[in-house]
């Protein structure tokens, strides 16, 4: 009997490798939280198939890699906290990135020779102060074609490895384009301008 | 028409023992066929330049929901393109890591005017430059099953096992590809490529397939075809084309049916 469960259950650990970005870095220092449910997140579907994606640590890679391209200066932190207002390099901006959903288009399902993969992360951000500023709802899709004598293994493996993909795309060209993040970059070059004006004019101020 | 005959025959015959013998005879004496015929288009009959150090990238489309062109495909054209170092030919997933994530299946210019505008980023022109991407050839289609007919069983047994029956299918490849000259940001050409064939798999103990090649035929025709943008074309292969004809005449100039 288990040798029979075990025959009908597949077991993936992503293993995808992310490119740098071409992307030209926010002139901000970032703070990445990634907390356990993340780095350790495993998918896990017992529809008319058990399917156990261990998808964690590939999707920490990715954003680990993304948010080192798309910031000037990144750091990684424990938790959202009011950062030390001493040190001479502040984080502006703090973003903890969560697993809401996971979903897979199996070929037995669809009846396509075609494995599909959904994510949807909820991105959140704050302040240097530990003050929320936007909570992205942010998916990404993935899918890859059946290749002839390729294991479901390699398929879903394939196919999650392309939705993160996808996910950094989303995060590497949107990020900067969440509402409230570009409301934030306005005021930070506002404030910018002003401190350049002022040391200008010489106001100690 | 094969594959109904021998079905016709493996629904009458009562003595199945004569049925495999015939159908192999049909099938030996007919052979898997292809069929390929190729469209093309060239906006100049001379050969686009590359330069020193200049370079191909062949892309496939992946922004449909219902299919996706094959990276197997796409590999298979660039190996014909680069016709044993003759040309240099950017791998795709090179090329796709160089500059993410601007050809993910998401953003992809999927236009001319689109890329122009990428091109306007002074990050990702300086990539362009530093690679010398000078052409950027996008393929589009698939291939697949188009009609699946006859059935074959195996079963094994305490003295062994194996299988009997006959089964046939037809493939179908359709695809295009569509020439970029980046430096000077207009299309260069199309190419497009229809092949048909049908494949049997006859079982009388073991299975015997006949299998046509549909999808390395249309690489060859794709392939070829868009060598001879580049390179002198060999004679036997060569087809003239026409006088270039702006945008809103555009017509196919020549056809040609290849038989194998």
């Amino acid at each position: 009997m288990p040798l029979l469960l075990t025959a009908c259950s597949t077991n993936v650990t992503v293993s995808g490798d992310y490119p740098t970005a071409l992307t030209k870095p926010l002139p901000y220092h970032v703070g990445l939280v990634l907390n356990n449910s993340f780095t350790q997140y495993t998918f896990e579907s017992d529809k008319e198939q058990n399917v156990t994606m261990a998808l964690g640590q590939s999707q920490s890679k990715l954003f680990d890699r993304v948010f080192t391209d798309i910031f000037a200066n990144k750091s990684s932190l424990q938790t959202v906290s009011k950062q030390a207002s001493a040190n001479s390099n502040p984080i502006d901006l703090i973003v903890v990135p969560n697993v809401e959903e996971v979903q897979l288009a199996m070929p037995f399902e669809t009846r396509l020779n075609v494995f599909e993969v959904w994510i949807k992360y909820n991105v959140q951000v704050f302040n240097g102060d530990g003050e929320p500023i936007a909570d992205w709802l942010m998916s990404a899709y993935g899918k890859t074609q059946t290749r002839f004598l390729k294991s479901e293994e390699a398929a879903l493996d394939q196919a999650t490895t392309s939705a993160l993909r996808d996910a950094g795309v989303r995060l590497i060209i949107g990020f900067k384009h969440i509402p409230e993040i570009r409301h934030w970059i306005e005021l930070q070059e506002k404030e910018q301008q002003k401190t350049k004006v002022m040391a200008k004019s010489g106001d100690p101020s | 028409m094969k594959a109904s005959y021998c079905s016709l025959l493996f629904s009458r015959i009562l003595f199945p023992i004569h049925f495999p013998v015939i159908c192999l005879a049909v099938v030996f004496l007919t052979g898997c066929s292809t069929s390929t015929i190729i469209d093309e288009y060239k906006i100049t009959d001379t050969h686009l330049d590359l330069d020193q150090g200049e370079q191909v990238v062949i892309m496939g489309r992946r922004h449909a929901g219902e299919y996706e062109t094959e990276p197997d495909f796409i590999n298979c054209i660039g190996g014909r393109l680069a016709n044993g170092g003759q040309l240099k030919v950017m791998p795709e997933q090179e090329f796709l890591d160089s500059f993410y994530p601007w050809f993910e299946p998401r953003v992809a210019p999927l236009k001319l005017k689109r890329m122009s505008h990428m091109l306007k980023d002074p990050i990702i022109a300086e990539r362009i430059k530093s690679l010398g991407v000078r052409y950027m050839v996008w393929v589009d289609g698939n291939t697949e099953t188009t009609d699946k007919s006859g059935t074959f069983s195996c079963a094994v047994g305490p003295g062994g096992g194996g299988c009997f029956g006959f089964a046939s299918w037809d493939k179908a490849s359709i695809y295009e590809a569509i020439v970029w000259d980046l430096k000077q940001l207009d299309e260069k050409g199309r190419v497009k490529v229809e092949t048909k064939g049908s494949s049997y798999m006859l079982a009388v103990g073991a299975p015997i397939p006949f299998i046509a090649q549909v999808q390395s035929d249309a690489c060859e025709g794709i392939g070829n075809r868009l060598k001879g943008f580049f390179l002198e074309r060999p004679a036997e292969s060569a087809t003239p084309t026409s006088a270039p004809k702006p945008d809103s005449e555009r017509k196919l100039d020549h056809r040609g049916m290849i038989k194998s």
